[in-house]
């Protein structure tokens, strides 16, 4: 089969410019829990004493969760590829069980706030669950804001318009990353939260 | 499901949209869940804070490596892309040089009694909220000096 590379003829960077701007506003991510993270150093260090998370946390919940993000990242990319091989069923089929792990993560989440609040646990409680409740709850909310995109994506792929529509997979694309963004956080957020 | 693809039509791909590797990805995917539950399983082991925490960042920082090489494609992506990526990130070590005045200044806590004369609303450990307890006897304090204000009273 041929195949034909075509540079896009709308920037001069060759870079379209909807990826460009996910990138650029995952620049500005990237600076959001960069704040967030020197944050809890900062609060952590001035702290006398700070808890271990195996003492505090509910650890077995969140390594369930680190699994279920992981594997969430798998499916985005996996119905990338479908995306990319124009593969309508093979792409619903992946994007569908991402958003099902999605909720899932939400799930979990919500399982263990209620083991903590019913514990009388807030964030007034402690700085150690102030800073808890404030990065992994911002976090959450970039979940729920994936699973919107997500969810759009996946409705987007029954109307054949999208599918000529040269666009969409840069949209799948965009999508992707930013959900693999998501799980970046996650993966420093574990640790630092629940392990150290 | 049909598949909507023209076999006889040349396999049109944008020069900016990455050819998936599916192979690739398994096989980070496996690597993912390996490092995941080495993280979980060295922390069980309770080892010293520097180690732990030098560990624990050594094992985040080759999974977020993994994920952003392979998976958001950033192995062999446009320079552009990687230049953002590395503004971003010098801005975020920027943000770090206040942590030096914590490490290089801050006197730390050296014992219990320490703990509880700074943050007695943790200093029953793990931070779970614990019941107050009486209040020691006050250490003595010398009298503050007397305001202007009650002077002139006095007077009156």
């Amino acid at each position: 089969m041929t195949t034909i590379a075509i540079e896009n003829p709308s920037t001069h960077s060759g870079i379209s410019n909807a990826k460009l701007g996910v990138w650029l506003f995952l620049a500005s991510e990237v600076m959001l829990f960069a704040t967030l993270f020197t944050t809890y150093i900062v609060l952590r260090m001035g702290s006398a004493t700070w808890p271990w998370g195996w003492d505090a946390l509910n650890v077995p919940l969140a390594t369930l969760n680190t699994v279920i993000l992981i594997s969430s990242s798998v499916t985005i990319v996996m119905a990338y590829a479908r995306a990319h091989a124009k593969d309508v069923g093979g792409f619903r089929l992946w994007m569908a069980l991402t958003i099902l792990l999605s909720f899932a993560f939400l799930v979990v989440k919500g399982f263990e706030y209620s083991g903590e609040f019913s514990k009388g646990i807030f964030p007034s409680t402690s700085v150690f669950y102030a800073t808890y409740f404030t990065m992994t709850g911002l976090h959450g909310i970039h979940i729920v804001g994936g699973i919107i995109v997500n969810c759009g994506l996946f409705f987007m792929s029954y109307k054949q318009e999208h599918w000529e529509n040269p666009l969409f997979l840069g949209r799948v694309e965009g999508a992707g990353l930013y959900w693999h963004f998501v799980d970046v956080v996650w993966i420093f957020l574990f640790p630092a939260l629940y392990l150290l | 499901m049909a598949k909507h693809k023209d076999a006889h039509a040349p396999d049109v791909v944008h020069a900016d949209h990455e050819r998936p590797n599916i192979k690739l990805y398994l096989g980070v995917f496996g690597a993912l869940m390996a490092l995941t539950g080495l993280t979980v399983f060295v922390s069980k082991f309770h080892l010293p804070r520097p180690q732990a925490i030098a560990l624990g960042l050594l094992i985040a920082c080759t999974k977020a490596s993994l994920v952003g090489a392979v998976f958001m494609h950033l192995w062999g992506e446009k320079r552009l892309i990687h230049k953002f990526l590395y503004t971003a990130g010098f801005f975020g070590l920027l943000m770090l040089i206040p942590i030096t005045d914590f490490i290089l200044t801050r006197p730390r806590a050296e014992n219990h009694a320490d703990v509880a004369a700074q943050h007695p609303d943790e200093s029953a450990g793990a931070g779970h909220p614990v019941e107050a307890k009486p209040a020691e006897a006050p250490a003595p304090t010398p009298t503050p000096a007397p305001k202007a204000k009650s002077k002139v009273k006095a007077k009156k």
